[in-house]
């Protein structure tokens, strides 16, 4: 039992940027621990072909590849027999796997029936000797735990987009198929229907919010902070006179008479910071204000601000963020 | 001498015709309003026969529109002067001759009654102009034609007595015609007929007149004109509880929580439905209503009286099976009569009962249903139950509300009062602080400058600190009896194992409750607002403001300090002893004060209906002219502010006590545009 | 149809800052004084629950892991809202417990309860976060599994549920019994209780369970060799940093805070 395994996918047969996380996470733990890295890529339809390409070029010589009609998008219980049978091959020391829709239902599972330890969403990966140190938030995001796992095997489950991407570091590598006997009917769950919808991300639920105030002057200024909400991958809320104004639909309220939220990050744009809205967003982990009034109260509640008109601020953001997302 | 055993034996008879439909009706109406609950209150016996002289005797309340008023006062004294007629009309059927004993025959009462005639025709003229042309709104919402009945009526009365007594002076020369200057007018014109004819006349007259007053008479239990009867015992049989505080409810033992039908509500709620007149005088002051909500007080009672008579058929028609159909067409009250967004709406600010000529409570009334909505079947605004459930969690209704309950003493060392403490050493006053002050940053000024005041005057607090828990006032309002008496019942627990007998608190609500309505669970304490001891240390002259403030201030009642608890006086004194400050009332103020619109539970409720009642309660502020709006309640200041926010008007809204701190200080300042308390 | 809601109270995660505390000897938030309150998704489980028993007549069984002295109202709680019936297991080791140990202490309590058709799970609890406790309550029990489920679409027949993904939704159905995580969603707000429920709920059988009574399984769990080193809550700053100059430049300031922060 040795090396890093990486649980990989790659739908529509480009590997996922997830992927590429846990591979860099992968190859730092075996820099310390040594013992190699390989990946599993679990596929359905469609040639893995490109996936492995990118899984050599970043630097993980072995792939089990593991292709069968039933691991299709969101098939957990086909998705984690095909991981057991690479665990079997593989014996892997640890194993990564992303912590998506899917990762978090098969990471614990997997764990179980290999016997093994178990750390999930986590969000550095490191090592101290020979063991793993990885850390995790906890209490909604207002602490950071360390945990130093022993146990081998153990599976890692990691938080998209919490660890850097592979660099490339090209390597010579080998594909090994796995064969895997899945019976469809006789899984315990099945994807009926995959259903992407285009509707707002659930303001409560979102890690991070962008909210905007009277200070955006009228709906308009909501168009701005569409884009800014779709650069960062955000949902968007507002405080009250924009819903009171019809400006935005009033389920996008964030306060006391509305909705409460607590994302890992809050962009407040033109909103002075009233109490009654403050109460709904005081919860957010780094709050960044943006508003034209140095004296707004909102300052005394955020931990980044920028004095400034949000027309130029903005759209300068917008850029920016695009401009790192696209590395 | 037939004629006169003709004319008694007339008189007997439509006595008794008319006399059976009367309390025919009356008794179906004290049927219904029986099927209501609860006892009979007759403390405090000769206040309650008082407060009858004030209101139905002096017209108080009624005279607050002095127009209206006026006219009704005189047809009120008219009815009762002119009563004098009447008992001497039924003398002389049966007594021919007959006088009132001592005034009968004087010319001095012939007077007056002609006098009162006069007045009589003329406000019902004016009442015909009044109803007719000028059609104040208020009156839209009656019923009409049974108005102009009664006016008709009326006049029909007044003429048929000015007839007969013209009449009866021609025939009779009786020796009070010196007296009836009208009467003799009219004689004088009917003196050239010939002896018959004025008789017919007379007789004519005579019998219209009491035909006239006995159909008047069966017609009053019809509508409005029932609170002739009604009135009087609805004022002398008003609720014992002090007016801020709601009636408790035994939830252990009760059968059912809140009213859900007609029948469930008091037998006073019931009275007070058929005292009602209609008059619309508490749709006209409704801050709800005047905002283009569709609250509307008044409906509140005609509802509920057509609810109970329908109650009250279907009680007594047999069980038809084809009758099914229109009894299911009836409407449930909560949600039918009166929908969900009507009970919302209700701020409990008491303008409506405060107006109510009848004395009625509305209040009662709405809370009454809010708690079957609520306790009965969980249904309520939805941002209203993230309040309660939070409340129930938490402590306290402010989700989101990051601070504790001491934040706000940073620096000011107030001791925490604890049953550790001994007796002599524990400060004299408690300082209640509440959730609105704790939880909300705004509301921290007026406390420290509070607490710094009263040092001032060598007066120490203590506070409860974290064991401090929501006075329940806003489930309480919202209809959760129950999580209301759960927090009461624990600070009462809390407050005597702490020993406390003086509480002072800067929460009209908090002040309300604890003062009002702890002591229905045992609890009593010397409860003081915050304005009250600082006007009362004004006096004693433990505090000097010296700093002159040059600012122009309005004052906002706060409906739990004023009307609620008949405080308005003490926060004036205050601003009154601050030199340099001019205040300037706004139209609406003291009794007639506008809600800030946090009331009723309602800080937790979004607007969203016609105007922001803030924002209209902001304009008032403004049209003034003032630069400070002052308050001395937390919910009235956080409402204010987002009303200004909302107008982006320049005026300053503050407390009391920061206003006072401001010049009580060595250094006096002028109000710059940041400063606080 | 026959459900169990496993509950977990939890220290009211609202709590002002100043009051999260964490206990360097067992590197968990103090809780001593705290307000509990019943976990986030935990409630919308048990709105999941009450909405089934109200649609099809499930009976539905509160089923809590805690010291019984600190149990305080939340079980009552779910009583009131329409739980027929409660279970603590009473274990003073539960507040501290990893959540793989407390899955398979449940997994006993729930064979020795033993009629069950759906067991329900908030998707995450709202202090520790593991996300671990219904995928390996599915496994200790050989159910099927599916987490972050915002509505069961058809409870009769076959058990269909919508289980929330990055971009949308899935549709899954799933065999039963079913161990299934619930995640908010428009349509399981939690509901008041009304008062009568809250004093019939006292009424209510209410059993408690050492957990040493129960038959729990043997052997390692997952979070066996896996240890909490440290359990750090960053300083709280008061102060605001303020990012100066052209808004070129602030934003490439607030660019780079955000990436240290991991947010970008």
């Amino acid at each position: 039992m040795a090396g890093v395994l990486v649980i990989a996918a790659a739908p529509e047969g480009a590997l996922s940027r997830s992927s590429l996380e846990l591979v860099g996470g992968a190859r730092v733990l075996d820099a310390a621990l040594g013992g190699g890295v390989a990946a599993g890529l679990l596929g359905g339809a469609g040639a893995p072909g490109a996936a492995v390409e990118t899984l050599h070029r970043h630097g993980v010589p072995v792939v089990y590849r593991v292709h069968h009609p039933a691991l299709g998008v969101g098939q957990s219980d086909a998705l984690l027999t095909a991981a057991l049978a690479v665990c079997e091959q593989a014996q892997p020391a640890l194993v990564l796997v992303a912590g998506d829709t899917v990762g978090r239902e098969v990471a614990p599972r997997l764990a179980y029936r290999l016997g093994a330890g178990l750390l999930t969403d986590c969000v550095a990966l490191g090592a101290d000797g020979g063991a793993v140190v990885a850390k995790r938030q906890a209490y909604g995001g207002r602490a950071v735990a360390t945990h130093v796992v022993r146990r081998r095997p153990a599976v890692l489950s990691v938080k998209p987009r919490s660890l850097d991407a592979a660099e490339p570091a090209p390597i010579a590598g080998r594909v090994v198929d796995v064969a895997v006997t899945i019976e469809s009917a006789a899984l315990p769950t099945r994807v009926k229907q995959v259903q992407a919808e285009k509707a707002e991300l659930g303001l409560e639920d979102a890690q991070i919010v962008v909210g905007g105030g009277r200070g955006l002057g009228g709906p308009g200024g909501f168009t701005l902070l569409q884009d800014l909400a779709v650069a960062l991958g955000a949902a968007i809320g507002s405080s009250r006179p924009p819903a009171d104004a019809g400006w935005v639909p009033i389920s996008w309220q964030i306060g006391q008479t509305g909705k409460t939220i607590r994302p890992a990050l809050y962009v407040a744009v033109g909103i002075s910071g009233a109490t009654q809205h403050v109460a709904g967003m005081a919860g957010s982990r780094t709050i960044v204000a943006i508003n034209r009034d140095p004296e707004a109260p909102i300052f005394g509640v955020a931990h980044l601000g920028i004095v400034g008109d949000y027309r130029e601020v903005v759209p300068a953001l917008i850029a920016k963020v695009r401009e790192l997302k696209g590395r | 001498m037939d004629l006169h055993w003709l004319r008694a034996a007339g008189v007997v008879l439509l006595l008794a015709v008319a006399g059976t439909i009367v309390t025919r009706k009356l008794l179906r109406v004290y049927h219904l309003i029986r099927l209501g609950t609860g006892p009979v209150p007759l403390e405090r016996l000769s206040l309650r026969v008082r407060d009858v002289a004030v209101q139905v005797l002096g017209h108080q309340r009624v005279l607050r529109r002095p127009f209206a008023g006026f006219l009704h006062l005189v047809i009120f004294w008219g009815f009762l002067v002119l009563l004098t007629t009447i008992v001497q009309a039924f003398g002389e059927a049966f007594v021919a001759g007959w006088t009132l004993p001592v005034i009968g025959g004087s010319p001095a009462l012939a007077l007056l009654q002609d006098i009162f005639i006069v007045l009589v025709l003329g406000s019902v003229a004016a009442a015909l102009w009044w109803r007719a042309i000028a059609r104040p709104p208020r009156l839209a919402g009656q019923e009409q034609a049974g108005a102009y009945l009664i006016l008709g009526l009326i006049s029909g009365i007044m003429v048929t007595l000015l007839v007969s007594r013209g009449a009866q002076i021609v025939l009779e020369a009786p020796p009070w015609a010196a007296g009836a200057v009208v009467s003799r007018r009219l004689a004088g014109w009917i003196a050239g007929a010939p002896e018959p004819v004025v008789r017919g006349i007379w007789e004519v007259a005579w019998w219209g007149h009491l035909g006239i007053i006995l159909f008047f008479l069966t017609w009053i239990p019809e509508g409005k004109h029932l609170h002739l009867i009604t009135l009087v015992p609805n004022v002398l049989l008003r609720k014992a509880r002090p007016r801020g505080a709601l009636a408790p409810v035994d939830i252990e033992r009760a059968e059912r929580l809140g009213a859900s039908a007609a029948t469930h509500f008091t037998w006073k709620d019931n009275l007070d439905a058929f005292a009602c007149m209609e008059c619309g005088r508490c749709v006209e002051v409704c801050p709800a209503n005047m905002t283009g909500k569709e609250l509307d007080p008044r409906r509140l009672h005609t509802g509920l009286r057509e609810q109970l008579v329908l109650a009250g058929a279907e009680a007594a028609a047999p069980q038809d099976p084809a009758d099914m159909g229109s009894r299911l067409a009836t409407p449930p009250l909560v949600g039918g009569v009166f929908s969900e967004a009507f009970l919302w709406q209700c701020l409990t600010c008491g303008a409506c009962v405060e107006e109510c000529p009848a004395t009625n409570d509305h209040i009662d009334k709405i809370v009454e249903m809010r708690r079957h909505l609520v306790m009965e079947e969980a249904r309520l605004p939805d941002t209203m139950g993230d309040a309660l459930r939070s409340l129930e969690a938490r402590g306290h209704p402010f989700r989101g509300a990051g601070l504790s309950r001491t934040a706000w003493t940073a620096g000011l060392d107030v001791p925490v009062l604890s049953g550790s403490v001994p007796p002599e050493r524990r400060a004299e006053w408690l300082l209640w602080v509440g959730c609105a002050s704790a939880l909300n940053e705004r509301n921290h000024a007026p406390l420290r400058a509070l607490v710094r005041l009263l040092r001032e005057a060598s007066l120490e607090v203590a506070i409860l600190g974290d064991e401090e828990a929501c006075t329940g006032d806003p489930a309480r309002r919202m209809g959760n009896e129950y999580l209301f008496q759960t927090y009461a019942q624990q600070n009462i627990d809390t407050l005597r194992r702490a020993g406390v007998e003086k509480v002072i608190t800067t929460c009209p609500h908090c002040y309300n409750t604890i003062k009002n309505e702890y002591p229905q669970f045992g609890g009593r304490y010397d409860v003081w607002h915050h304005t009250q001891l600082l006007a009362r240390l004004l006096d004693e002259g433990r505090l000097r403001p010296q700093a002159p403030l040059g600012s122009v201030i309005t004052f906002h009642d706060p409906c739990y300090l004023g009307r609620h608890n008949g405080e308005y006086d003490a926060p004036r004194r205050v601003l009154g002893a601050i030199p340099g400050a001019r205040t300037v009332e706004m139209e609406r103020c003291r009794e007639k004060g506008f809600c800030c619109g946090a009331g009723g539970g309602l800080y937790w409720m979004e607007d969203r209906v016609g105007d922001r009642v803030n924002h209209v309660r902001t304009d008032h502020a403004t049209e003034t002219g003032a630069d400070v709006v002052a308050t001395a309640c937390p919910f009235c200041l956080l409402m204010l502010e987002d009303g200004k926010a909302a107008r982006g008007a320049t005026i300053r809204p503050l407390d009391v006590a920061e206003l006072l701190g401001q010049s009580v200080q060595s250094s006096g300042v002028q109000l710059g545009p940041r400063d606080r308390g | 149809m026959d459900i169990i809601v496993c509950l977990k109270q939890v220290v009211d995660p609202e709590l002002p800052l100043r009051e999260f505390v964490i206990d360097p000897a067992t590197h968990r938030q103090v809780r001593a004084g705290r307000p509990l309150v019943l976990s986030t998704y935990d409630e919308n489980a048990l709105e999941v629950a009450l909405q089934l028993k109200d649609r099809s007549g499930a009976k539905v069984t509160a089923l809590t892991l805690a010291p019984q002295a600190t149990i305080g109202d939340a079980v009552r709680l779910a009583l009131a809202m329409g739980a027929d019936e409660a279970v603590i297991v009473d274990d003073p080791r539960s507040p501290d417990l990893p959540g793989a140990a407390k899955a398979r202490i449940l997994a006993a309590a729930i064979r020795r309860i033993g009629r069950y058709d759906l067991i329900l799970c908030g998707c995450e609890s709202a202090d520790w976060v593991e996300r671990v406790v219904a995928p390996l309550l599915a496994e200790e029990l050989g159910a099927a599994c599916v987490t972050f489920v915002s509505r069961v679409e058809s409870p009769d027949g076959a058990l269909v549920v919508r289980r929330q993904s990055e971009d949308g939704f899935h549709l899954i159905e799933a065999r039963l019994p079913a161990v299934l995580s619930i995640t908010s969603d428009e349509t399981n707000r939690p509901r008041l209780p009304k008062v009568k429920d809250i004093v019939a709920a006292k009424r209510k059988p209410l059993q408690a369970w050492p957990a040493a009574d129960l038959a729990v399984a043997a052997g390692d769990t997952t979070a066996d060799g896996v240890e909490v080193r440290d359990v750090a809550a960053p300083e709280h700053t008061a102060r605001c940093e303020m990012l100066r100059g052209e808004p070129a430049e602030q934003v490439a300031l607030l660019a780079e805070r955000l990436r240290g922060l991991k947010l970008l």
